[in-house]
């Protein structure tokens, strides 16, 4: 295979702290051969990052995480079960919780009906209620605006729904595709903010990330994928040093 | 199917195994053509000639539906008024139901022969007596004419809508037929209506002449389809059909290629109007309605959309299924019921259930066989990665000197001007500013979200600036449609590549070409000698560009592009970019999904092209290659642009640093300059 | 009759056949909104409703109008015909839904409405094969009970049927708007990948929204047959049609719009028949259609677009 970068690292040992897996997958989007023997370990607790350029394998991932695509060869498992012939519905109801690019909420529909639909794997009740005060205390504007329509927010707000939605799905772990996508600075360092905190309270995260940078800051480990293969591993401080990472995707030019 | 197909290829091919394909194929269509020839000697039986030469009709009335449906992609499903219309055109101006008082105003038309003056007692009338001969030419120009009427409404709308518009025409001209009786005789229908003459010797009733006349309509129009569809015409149809929105980009003018996919579909049903209406020398309304429509949806889905001797076919099986399969199937049940005592079998009468299998057919198809009986495109199978895998060129472009070099007028070539694009409540940019100098490379940088394809839709026509002004070359862009906007010398690419992918690595570079080449419908019909020096320059300016890609390309021109490696499918459409002759190429990151050595690849060869003088902007991710390549950099960031500059400028632009490089990428540079 | 009577009769007809194309409308806009399909199998599913209805009343009896029932016999009557023919008509939708249209769903380009022509012209020919083209006589169990106002009439069958319908949409309204399903399908509609990111199977919503679009053309079967007191295999191309429109004319994939469309085209098609003869309202109603979607495609109440931004 052409391509094949440098300092692939060994694969990490999953272990009993392991929370998703990907062992060997290839997937096939189309026609496409969009994940080649990928190898992804996400503890428990953890914050991964995925960075890459664009139609590097991201989407496909997270297409695979949620079985919307499913691997043609290779092993999904969460919380040590292999969940590659789930259903999505059975994933969100195992915990496993998407917030989708563009956020994607259900623009005709209130902001508090896009929170009921984050629940809807879930059964009315007590922590139901506990969730919603939870989302409603780590973002005060939601709750002012729970009548209005999520298609009249600006994206930023939108962003906020767009977790909140998740949250409501009391998950255990939360894969974000291109959290900052379309957003203002001020929105990406709130939103960063946000995602930690929320991982401080226990929920591990995936998150596909094409801002390097603040992706690395707040994230303990990643991965670098291109063209389908993951071409480079560690933790967040060892591939901020790697030169490759910073030529191609940390800004860092070429004299 | 498939060890069908085999036994077929294999009784039927063996014996010829030894001649050039292309001599087979005219040895079988020669014995085609003398079977159907000698069909009225051979089987002189009138009710199967007439049923011959109905079927004959169908096919006309299916091919032309094929122009509208399987050529261009656009679902209609009131073909059938077209077909009224030539019936009734030829009708009404061949019969006794419309006579005006004589006046000197018909006197010319008299001398022509058109009409003639009688007297029914009271005043002198005047009986239209439009030849059979005239009517089929001035028919399939006053249907092209309705067809382009009822098409208008109707190009902005989606696919599925215009199946619903179309319906409606389609019953909509059977209910006008009906009810305006003192031009078609209504419900009761129009009758005594000439039959034609040949010599002066009427065809009379006998069904052989019809026969002859509709084996030669047939012939014709599968002569015009075949050439259309290999034509530009037929290219840009299939774009078209393919994806709009990328056909535009191309140059391919929209409302002019529907419309005369319309009005040429039209025209074969306006033709086949004259012809079966002078058969039967009578027209009511109800030999129009969406039964005859959807009868010819069914032949074209059965024979395969866009395949021309895949609809003659479908009419033909469908026309045997109806005079002579379900009769008989019908006989032997009846027989085997009588046989067995059984007079339910006896009742069954499979003719009354036509329609209801010509339902299944569709339903059939469509699960299983959508792409007919024979197939329009032949699927090449994709091939593996491995196949497609060359050796990284380092370079450039191989073969440059077949590419006339570019010489820009100095200035710039591309300049906007405060453009400002709103999506709802969404800013995507914010007057934004930008200037590409002639024969320089521009790129724009920017977070995912920030614009930047916003920025090339809307210099390229695809979506519309609430204010602003983009020019190229002193000339307004803004207002054009995206056809216009090629036409001026400006090619784009797509982020998630848009290719037409049913057709072949050739036809999307030659479809790169439209606007650049002229031949029209008739010309591509005849094959004038200006049509053929136009094709075969075209060709060759195609393998031209392809070359350039050297061992990528070449060996796949044949192959559908969809088959084709991400990364080749990316080659394709720059390829098909440049085949229009641009002044300026719009690449919308040209290297996504490519690995770092395919990268530096085609950044060398995009440099190449820089150095022929050709003017480029650029949107790219991957800051290496911006580097490489640009001689400028614009950075939006939430549809503003934040920086603008050499290189290394905007490398060290602080609000670059925060919005988009970050904060390591700001650490590293103060380390860098402490080390100074 | 005056001008005002018979404006205020073909208001009084307008709103039943209104009622109606509203109930049929509805079909259209569930499958639209969540599948962006045109479902042509629609047209007929309506026919075989009325003939299913009609088979049921004759079932229990009703011969055309030689029997009228009052009180509990009749209710009863009544809720057996709409009941047998909303429930056969939604398993026809959800049959079509999983064994025909399901095998095509990512298919690209038109096959899967090319299907539903298919579909359609099967049911018209079974029905046709089976019972006829004549145009048959759709029992009316209801007593002759009339409500003059001024010169013109107001019948039983008018009030009952404008209620059955107001029951029927307001308690589908109330089921998208307030429970889970409703709101999982009103989801669905606006981002199906969205929705079933959230947990939505999607494959169940989808065969929910055939099952209730197809009973309630069922219902306007019935109504079809009370109105005209007829039932005849080639009813369904017109309704369909007009149905359609409505659907645009609302909003495609908006239930509140299909009902305010149906109403609309109802009252239209009254209106348009008594100034230029009922000869013309498919060519009224047709331009009709053809006018909304050049000028004003998103309809009265808007579209539900999915989200793509």
């Amino acid at each position: 295979m052409p391509g094949e970068g440098p300092g692939v690292e060994p694969e990490t040992r999953p272990s009993a702290d392991t929370l998703l897996e990907f062992r060997d997958v290839n997937t096939y989007y189309g026609d496409m051969h969009a994940l080649k023997d990928v190898n992804y370990t996400i503890g428990r607790g953890e914050i991964v990052s995925l960075l890459g350029g664009n139609a590097c394998g991201k989407s496909t991932t997270m297409k695979t995480i949620m079985g919307v695509v499913r691997p043609t060869t290779g092993t999904v498992t969460f919380d040590g079960v292999a969940i590659e012939k789930l259903p999505t519905s059975e994933r969100v109801r195992r915990g496993i919780v998407p917030v989708l690019e563009a956020r994607r909420l259900f623009p005709r529909m209130t902001i508090y009906e896009n929170l009921e639909m984050g629940a809807y794997t879930r059964k009315r009740g007590a922590e139901f209620d506990a969730d919603l005060d939870r989302v409603y205390s780590l973002f005060p504007r939601v709750k002012e605006r729970q009548g209005q329509l999520a298609g009249t927010l600006s994206g930023g707000e939108q962003q906020m729904v767009a977790i909140g939605r998740a949250l409501m799905a009391h998950p255990r772990l939360i894969c974000m595709d291109e959290p900052s996508m379309g957003l203002s600075p001020l929105y990406v360092e709130q939103v960063f903010d946000i995602i930690q905190e929320i991982n401080r309270q226990g929920t591990t995260i995936f998150m596909v990330e094409q801002n390097a940078n603040m992706a690395l800051s707040i994230a303990h480990r990643a991965y670098v994928l291109q063209t389908g293969q993951v071409v480079l591993s560690g933790t967040a401080d060892e591939l901020r040093e790697n030169p490759m990472i910073r030529e191609a995707y940390l800004g860092e030019m070429q004299a | 199917m498939k060890a069908l197909d085999a036994m077929f290829t294999s009784i039927a091919v063996r014996p010829f195994a030894g001649m050039a394909p292309e001599r087979r194929r005219a040895l079988g269509l020669l014995v085609l053509a003398a079977v159907l020839l000698a069909f009225p000697y051979i089987h002189d039986n009138d009710g199967d000639i007439d049923s011959a030469a109905n079927a004959m009709s169908y096919a006309v009335l299916a091919l032309g539906l094929n122009i509208v449906v399987g050529f261009a992609g656009l679902l209609d499903l009131g073909y059938a008024a077209f077909f009224a219309i030539g019936a009734y055109y030829y009708g009404i101006f061949s019969s006794f139901q419309v006579m005006p008082p004589w006046s000197g105003f018909w006197d010319p038309f008299a001398m022509l022969g058109l009409v003639e003056k009688i007297n029914r007692g009271g005043p002198d009338l005047v009986h239209f007596t439009l030849s059979f001969w005239l009517a089929l030419p001035t028919a399939a120009v006053v249907t092209a004419f309705f067809g382009i009427l009822f098409g208008a409404p109707t190009l902005r709308l989606r696919g599925d809508y215009l199946a619903i518009v179309t319906l409606g025409f389609g019953e909509i001209v059977p209910i006008v037929a009906r009810n305006v009786d003192s031009v078609t005789n209504g419900a009761a229908g129009l009758n005594g209506i000439q039959a034609p003459k040949l010599f002066g010797h009427s065809f009379g009733v006998s069904a052989t002449p019809y026969y002859y006349v509709g084996l030669a309509l047939v012939a014709l129009l599968i002569f015009v389809s075949l050439r259309l569809r290999d034509s530009r015409i037929g290219r840009a149809w299939m774009a078209i059909r393919e994806d709009a929105t990328a056909a535009s980009a191309m140059g391919i003018n929209l409302t002019r290629f529907k419309l005369m996919a319309f009005a040429i579909g039209a025209a074969f049903a306006g033709m086949t109007g004259v012809y079966f209406v002078a058969k039967l020398q009578t027209a009511t309304p109800e030999m129009f309605n969406f039964a005859v429509s959807s009868m010819l949806l069914v032949m074209v889905v059965l024979g395969g959309m866009g395949s021309v001797w895949g609809v003659v076919l479908g009419a033909v099986l469908l026309q045997l299924l109806q005079t002579w399969f379900l009769p008989e199937l019908t006989g032997w049940v009846h027989q085997l019921g009588a046989a067995l005592g059984a007079p339910l079998l006896q009742q069954i009468d499979f003719v009354n259930s036509t329609q209801l299998i010509f339902g299944v057919i569709l339903v059939v198809m469509m699960l299983f066989r959508r792409d007919g009986l024979i197939p329009a495109t032949r699927k090449m199978p994709a091939l593996s990665y491995a196949a497609q895998h060359a050796e990284v060129r380092r370079g450039g472009f191989v073969n440059l000197d077949r590419i006339p070099r570019w010489s820009p007028a100095p200035g710039n070539a591309l300049e906007v001007r405060g453009v400002t694009v709103k999506f709802g409540g969404l800013v995507a940019l914010n007057a934004v500013d930008l200037t590409v100098p002639a024969g320089g490379v521009v790129a724009v940088i920017g977070p995912n979200g920030s614009g930047k394809s916003t920025l090339f839709n809307v210099i390229t026509g695809l979506v519309e600036a609430n204010a602003g002004s983009i020019k190229f070359e002193g000339a307004e862009l803004l207002g054009l449609a995206p056809h216009q906007v090629l036409e001026r010398g400006v090619a784009r690419t797509f982020q998630n590549i848009r290719l037409f992918p049913n057709l072949n690595v050739l036809e999307n570079v030659l479809i790169g070409q439209h606007a650049r080449l002229r031949s029209g419908p008739f010309a591509s019909v005849l094959h004038t000698p200006g049509n053929r020096a136009e094709e075969a320059a075209a060709t060759g300016w195609a393998m031209d560009i392809i070359g350039l890609f050297g061992n990528r390309l070449m060996p796949r021109i044949a192959q559908t592009v969809s088959g084709l490696s991400y990364a080749n499918r990316r080659r394709v459409e720059i390829a098909r970019a440049l085949a229009s002759r641009p002044k300026i190429l719009l690449l919308d990151e040209p290297t996504a999904g490519m690995n770092p050595a395919e990268t530096l690849e085609l950044a060398e060869q995009i440099k190449s092209l820089h150095e022929l003088g050709l003017t480029i902007l650029l949107i790219e991710h991957k800051l290496d290659v911006v580097t490489r390549l640009a001689d400028r950099v614009v950075v939006l960031d939430h549809g503003d642009k934040i920086a603008e500059g050499r290189p290394d400028e905007v490398r060290r632009n602080e609000e670059v640093l925060t919005a988009y490089l970050g904060r390591a990428a700001r650490a590293a540079l103060m380390e860098e300059d402490h080390a100074r | 009759m005056t001008a005002v009577d018979l404006f205020v009769q073909q208001l009084i007809n307008g709103l039943s056949l209104g009622a109606m194309y509203s109930l049929l409308a509805l079909g259209f806009t569930l499958v639209y909104g969540i599948m962006e399909l045109i479902n042509f199998s629609h047209f007929n599913v309506f026919m075989v409703g009325c003939m299913i209805a009609m088979l049921t009343l004759q079932a229990m009896g009703l011969s055309g109008q030689s029997v009228i029932l009052s009180g509990a016999p009749l209710v009863l009557t009544l809720l057996a015909g709409f009941g047998v023919s909303m429930v056969l008509c939604g398993f026809i939708g959800v049959g079509i839904e999983r064994f025909l249209l399901r095998p095509l769903r990512d298919v690209k380009g038109p096959a899967a409405m090319i299907t539903t022509i298919g579909v359609s012209y099967v049911l018209f020919n079974l029905v046709l094969l089976t019972l006829g083209s004549d145009s048959k006589n759709f029992p009316n169990p209801l007593p002759p009970v009339v409500f003059p106002i001024g010169g013109a009439v107001l019948r039983l069958r008018e009030v009952l049927i404008w209620i059955t319908a107001a029951v029927m949409m307001f308690a589908l309204n109330y089921f998208t708007r307030y429970t889970k399903l409703g709101k999982a399908m009103r989801a669905t509609a606006q981002d199906p990948e969205a929705a079933r990111m959230m947990g939505v199977e999607v494959d169940r919503v989808i065969m929910i929204s055939f099952f209730i679009g197809s009973a309630l053309a069922g219902a306007s079967g019935m109504i079809f047959g009370l109105y005209y007191n007829l039932a005849k295999v080639d009813i369904g191309f017109a309704a369909g049609l007009r149905a359609f429109t409505a659907a645009v004319l609302g909003g495609i994939g908006n239930v509140p719009g299909a009902m305010l469309g149906g109403v609309l085209i109802g009252l239209i098609e009254a209106m348009s028949a008594q100034a230029l003869g009922s000869a013309w309202s498919d060519v009224v109603i047709f331009s009709l259609l053809v006018l909304v979607l050049v000028f004003r495609p998103a309809g009265l109440l808007g579209r539900l677009a999915p989200n793509k931004s």
